[in-house]
């Protein structure tokens, strides 16, 4: 491998990290480790000048209404520079308020409306009565040449909808919203999902995914495949408990 | 209706209790018969409500100490029976058959979300916030919706506020109750502030204009000395403030009183002061409060020690990222060579969602000293794999029935600590306490 190496932008670390999402960091960070893979995690901070171009993965996490307001003004400066890194291959993973900031717009549970960075045309509307989607969640999803099966948590008021590419099938839960039976976005290089928990820790597939699409973007003949496998015993048992519980069978 | 709901529920109560079995049924109950039940009592003494994220066991229980020590007659629900259902209890309890209730003060623990509903339906005379942090988040959705309900239920308040000066996210509460009066408490910059943030903080942004919030210093969490890049927001002058603080010894001072908190820590420190400030409030005479701080028993599973073949092994609660910090530094102090046992549940009343282990520090407590660490509960993996990957080098062991973890770490006969959120905390308890006895 002539690229070893994949450079992390955690966006808005201090304000975007509601439900633990910070544990996904630490779960890309060990696995690279484990793999001989430098990993460097740079925080991004409101006002910050940062070159967001010379990354191979932006992670943008959840955060409450009032805070999302907040970093909206930082964020639509930075648009241009999202765009352009997103052409040069850098793969995007957003977790249910950054997920919703890249869609149209986001319409927060006290009326307030604040545009996104529309990159897609999804849209998210406070639920109705203020009706939140809380509670274990499964999907099925198709991480490019693989289906797997994917476990977190969901906590959203947000009702996401018109979503032209789900990332995956309901298992067990909501997802996008209360009605479609279909969860995040995905379109091969900008992962958007309402799935905390975290989401990496219980699904080592994904966070492994992550990490093969980040080389990838230096290594264009990388496999998935070619990622040395860890030992996942503790995962896997702790995906079983779940499974179980929301009685999937894989 | 009045009488007989009171008397129906009276006597629920009395044979519940016969058979010794407390509980909030008999609250539940009058408040389906009667929404309104709460105006079906008399009363005239003051009524001091507790509430906020942490500590607001420890603090209204204290509270309640100081006013018997001072030979009043007091009412509570020392048994954080926080919900309306429990407060109805306890004032059926306290009721006559015609509803007059004969006391000297009420304290009351109330659960944050239940604050509307008693601001509306009783006569509070004090309220006192502790803290406002991330708290089961799937309960009570995100901490900011909480606090505007917070505010909300306090725009008519006539009383006295008594508010942690030093949590931007209680002092704002003072901006709804214009009516009001305020105490603010807090603890002056001490060996254990910080420049930097320790840990995961909510107050990051001014209430009023949304600009952030800078800090002298930070005491734990968001709790410091704050004030707004913008407006005037701040820190306000404290009118209760605890000085020369040791936080090893668990002393301080107030107003030339030397005090010692019932567990050396900073967090309690702030409980303490809370109860000073209604020591104040009430004039009620500073030595009785030390005298509190020395012999109040504190909550089940706050610190609480059992003792078995020779070893301790001490029993705490946990139930937020906060609260699990402050623990896991008490812990972190003990250097010695120890076993470690984490009980994660993921029951209602723990809160449904597990990922506030990742806001939680257990980095703390990983160094090679903690030989052994065994996570047990319904969520027992998930804690596995946060210790996992928080680069633990010890073993890591899963035994997810707690009583047979237990077991296991008696077996390796080594001081230890255990850890259990809020459904695991009473079992596992009295696991330990028969243990105990048994072994006595």
């Amino acid at each position: 491998m002539q690229h070893n190496k994949i450079r992390v932008c955690w966006m808005y670390h201090n304000i975007m990290d509601l439900y633990g999402d910070k544990g996904n960091m630490m779960v890309l960070s060990k696995r690279c480790e484990k793999r001989g893979i430098e990993c460097e995690i740079v925080p991004l901070e409101i006002g910050q000048e940062m070159d967001l171009t010379e990354f191979d993965l932006l992670f943008l996490g959840g955060g409450a209404d009032r805070e999302q307001v907040l970093l909206m003004e930082d964020l639509l400066k930075r648009k241009e520079q999202i765009a352009k890194a997103m052409e040069q291959g850098t793969f995007v993973v957003l977790i249910c308020g950054g997920y919703q900031l890249f869609g149209q717009y986001y319409i927060a549970a006290d009326g307030t409306k604040i545009e996104g960075l529309k990159f897609f045309d999804y849209y998210t509307e406070a639920g109705s009565n203020y009706q939140r989607c809380i509670g274990n969640i499964a999907i099925s999803a198709q991480l490019d040449d693989f289906t797997t099966t994917i476990i977190g948590f969901e906590n959203h008021g947000g009702q996401t909808r018109n979503v032209s590419k789900p990332f995956g099938k309901v298992l067990s839960g909501y997802g996008n919203n209360q009605s479609d039976h279909m969860e995040g976005f995905y379109n091969g290089q900008v992962l958007g999902t309402y799935m905390h928990g975290p989401l990496f820790p219980k699904n080592p597939e994904v966070a492994d995914f992550v990490i093969y699409k980040c080389l990838k973007k230096q290594n264009p003949e990388l496999k998935y495949t070619d990622l040395t496998r860890l030992d996942d015993s503790l995962e896997q048992q702790a995906r079983e408990v779940m499974l179980k519980r929301m009685n999937i069978t894989v | 209706m009045k009488i007989p709901v009171l008397l129906l529920t009276k006597a629920i109560s009395f044979i519940l209790r016969r058979m010794g079995r407390g509980g909030s049924f008999p609250g539940q109950i009058a408040l389906k018969l009667n929404q309104n039940i709460f105006d079906c009592f008399r009363y005239t003494c003051p009524i001091i409500v507790v509430t906020g994220t942490n500590g607001k066991t420890s603090t209204s229980n204290m509270i309640a100490d100081l006013f018997t020590a001072s030979n009043q007659k007091i009412i509570n629900n020392r048994k954080g029976d926080n919900l309306k259902e429990g407060i109805a209890t306890a004032f059926i309890n306290a009721a006559s058959i015609s509803g007059k209730i004969d006391a000297d003060a009420m304290v009351l623990e109330v659960d944050e979300l239940n604050i509307p509903y008693i601001m509306k339906h009783v006569k509070v005379s004090t309220l006192v916030l502790t803290n406002f942090f991330r708290d089961q988040l799937d309960r009570s959705q995100e901490m900011e919706q909480l606090i505007q309900k917070i505010e909300a239920a306090v725009k008519d308040f006539k009383g006295t506020l008594v508010l942690n000066g030093n949590d931007p996210n209680v002092v704002r509460v003072k901006d709804h109750a214009p009516n009001a009066s305020v105490l603010y408490f807090g603890v002056e910059r001490c060996e254990a502030s910080s420049s930097t943030p320790q840990e995961a903080s909510e107050g990051k942004f001014c209430p009023r204009c949304n600009h952030m919030l800078t800090y002298s210093f930070y005491q734990y969490s968001h709790i410091g000395m704050f004030q707004c890049t913008n407006c005037e927001y701040c820190t306000p002058k404290l009118d209760v403030c605890g000085e020369d603080i040791t936080i090893e010894q668990g002393s301080f001072r107030y107003e030339n009183t030397l005090f010692h908190a019932p567990i050396a820590s900073l967090y309690t420190i702030y409980n303490c002061m809370a109860v000073i400030a209604v020591a104040k409030l009430y004039q009620l005479p500073y030595d009785l409060c030390e005298r509190i701080f020395l012999h109040t028993k504190q909550p089940a599973g706050r610190n609480e020690t059992f003792a078995w073949q020779g070893n301790d092994y001490t029993l705490n609660l946990v139930k937020n990222p906060t609260g699990a910090n402050e623990v896991l530094k008490t812990i972190e102090l003990d250097k010695d060579e120890k076993a470690l046992m984490i009980v994660l549940n993921d029951n209602a009343q723990d809160g449904t969602d597990v990922s506030w282990i990742y806001d939680a520090q257990f980095e703390r407590v990983l160094q090679l000293s903690t030989q052994r660490i065994i996570c047990s509960g319904t969520r027992a993996y998930d804690m596995a794999l946060r210790i996992k990957y928080a680069d633990y080098p010890g073993e890591i062991i899963v035994i997810e029935d707690p009583k047979k973890a237990l077991d296991t770490l008696y077996d390796y006969h080594i001081r230890s600590y255990i850890i259990a959120t809020y459904t695991a905390l009473a079992p596992v308890r009295a696991l330990m306490r028969k243990d105990e006895a048994h072994a006595a």
